[in-house]
């Protein structure tokens, strides 16, 4: 009988804490100046410079919201990776408390240094993904490859591969974004923005942690904004 | 009724307790300190041992199936790989660098010459993707394990799910390679007070103290930093160890310090094998030492040793010898198994 009360009043708690809850969804949107990006397509810039890309993938962990720069809820040990060729990964559900006020979203673009010395992780975590790097311990934060004119390596391409835990080469970034709607929040990654910054006829790639990394890490992280609707 | 069930969740707890700390598959040997390994992370089981066992052994981590671990790290040797200053891969190529000895991994928090790999989890990864070692990807390894009903047996059998990842696998390597445990050696014989040294042991033995324990220290006979032991540049080479990771000059020339233990069983020495035998490594460090701006502090003035006194040093030396260690059924290719699924394993 008390097992019966008891288990009684656990679903109706259960049910209650449903109530009580509010989904955010996230959206991740990668764009080439005004249309969503498609992979292996080539694009022509300012008529003379060709482009390609071939993987976009990165972390994203410690989301947070924040109501008047103070932080109201946070996903603990949330690590995601982000695929943009695969659209159901670049889709994020928060569960939150209901009637949450808030007015700013926070993640790091990348995996902190404490997961980073914590040996083997499992699902988005685990070294198969291909964004673990296997001769030197850490996590790529990062990945962008593809091809361009401008690059003068083989076959043109160009491949970054941005990571690094420890001082003074730590490229995990901080995105703050000022929210502008509820419920929904799509943030885009414009690549011919991000893409027109860099130099690829100087620099083709990035495969280990470096002073440049972390520069482009701080470039990569502020390309991220508010989708304007 | 109440106080007993006290006491009966209490001796739960202690059970408990005593079953974590895998009293029976690792145990802290005397004198030890405690582990670096979070044990907690990875709860050791005799089928993840197995497993990561038979992981060891098994050349399907190879890009041709020709290459296992133990093709480089063979227990015999305390499982680095005698007769090859610089470890020797897939397709006869040859590496940069020599093989260590493996044991005593639950005590090091670095791994590699250079320290490129900050867990032991994480390590086999290096091996396995190198173009010179196994050139294999670990998707790819994922994938031909999943095929095998060997191993669909065996990672069900410690995991109790048909799901084979790259986590699941590398746990599991790792889980074995902590069980290689060595201290067992006439050394510990003697710290354990059940036998003695001989008269010339003992010489040795005050010659180590003075002159190798502060880097080789006991009982593991290693700290693991990292030091520059005074070897000149190989130019064919050009390896300046360390500096390569963290990219800081203080670290140039330093490499990760092996343990002294079974070191009988495991020439050629230095992190590019040049020395092959015990008398040219004392030589080194009486008349070889190069100086240089990151030569360890130790090494400094110069380590003064009478042909009798190194003759008494080796003869302490090798006392670190484990023929428990390079012996054991336990840490062996698991014949049994592998016959018992007709894996022809080369």
């Amino acid at each position: 009988m008390r097992i019966f009360i008891l288990s009684v009043l656990l679903s109706l708690a259960h049910l209650n804490s449903k109530a009580q809850t509010d989904t955010i969804q996230i959206y991740f949107r990668f764009t080439f100046e005004n249309d969503p990006i498609q992979f292996n397509k080539y694009y022509l810039i300012n008529n003379e410079d060709s482009l390609e890309i071939s993987a976009l993938k990165f972390y994203i962990s410690n989301l947070a919201l924040l109501n008047k720069e103070e932080v109201v809820w946070r996903e603990e040990l949330g690590y995601h990776l982000i695929d943009a060729a695969f659209e159901n990964t670049a889709k994020l559900n928060l569960t939150i408390k209901k009637d949450l006020f808030y007015d700013q979203l926070s993640f790091d673009l990348g995996i902190d240094s404490l997961t980073n010395v914590s040996g083997v992780m499992a699902n988005d975590l685990d070294p198969s993904n291909n964004m673990y790097w296997t001769w030197q311990s850490g996590y790529i934060n990062f990945k962008l490859e593809g091809r361009s004119n401008q690059s003068s390596a083989r076959k043109n391409e160009f491949m970054f591969h941005i990571g690094g835990y420890q001082f003074p080469f730590n490229s995990l970034q901080n995105v703050n974004l000022k929210l502008n709607q509820k419920d929904s929040v799509n943030i885009e990654l414009n690549l011919a923005k991000l893409i027109s910054e860099m130099n690829l006829a100087e620099l083709d790639h990035i495969m280990s942690p470096s002073k440049v990394a972390v520069e482009m890490s701080a470039g990569i992280a502020k390309k991220f904004q508010i989708m304007r609707p | 009724m109440r106080k007993s069930l006290v006491i009966f969740v209490f001796f739960i707890f202690l059970f408990s307790a005593f079953k974590s700390l895998d009293g029976k598959l690792f145990s802290i040997p005397k004198g030890f300190p405690e582990p670096v390994y979070d044990f907690s992370k990875n709860v050791m089981t005799e089928n993840k041992i197995l497993l990561g066992r038979a992981l060891f052994y098994d050349p399907i981590l190879s890009r041709d199936n020709s290459i296992s671990c133990s093709s480089c790290h063979s227990m015999y040797n305390a499982f680095a790989h005698t007769d090859h200053d610089l470890s020797h891969g897939i397709d006869d190529k040859i590496g940069t660098r020599n093989a260590p000895a493996l044991m005593n991994l639950a005590w090091q928090k670095m791994f590699m010459w250079d320290g490129a790999v900050n867990h032991l989890e994480v390590q086999a990864l290096a091996p396995l993707s190198h173009p010179k070692e196994m050139d294999e990807s670990i998707a790819n390894v994922i994938l031909k394990l999943s095929k095998s009903p060997m191993y669909r047996k065996l990672f069900f059998d410690a995991y109790s799910d048909t799901s084979i990842t790259g986590e699941k696998m590398l746990k599991a390597l790792a889980q074995f390679q902590l069980t290689m445990v060595s201290a067992s050696s006439r050394y510990d014989s003697v710290m354990n007070k059940q036998t003695i040294f001989t008269v010339q042991e003992e010489s040795g033995y005050s010659l180590f103290r003075k002159n190798c324990n502060a880097c080789h220290k006991e009982p593991l006979f290693s700290t693991y930093d990292f030091a520059n032991n005074g070897l000149g540049l190989d130019t064919t080479l050009n390896d300046l160890g360390r500096m390569a990771i963290t990219k800081d000059p203080k670290d140039s020339l330093k490499f990760k310090i092996p343990t002294l233990r079974n070191i009988e069983f495991s020439p050629p020495y230095m992190h590019d094998g040049r020395f092959k035998n015990l008398r040219s490594v004392l030589n080194h460090y009486t008349k070889g030492i190069q100086s240089g701006a990151t030569l360890a502090p130790e090494l400094k003035a110069t380590i003064v040793l009478a042909e009798n006194e190194k003759v008494d040093l080796v003869a302490f030396l090798l006392t670190l010898s484990d023929k428990k260690f390079t012996f054991s059924p336990d840490l062996n290719y698991p014949r049994e198994l592998f016959l018992k699924y007709q894996t022809v394993i080369k």
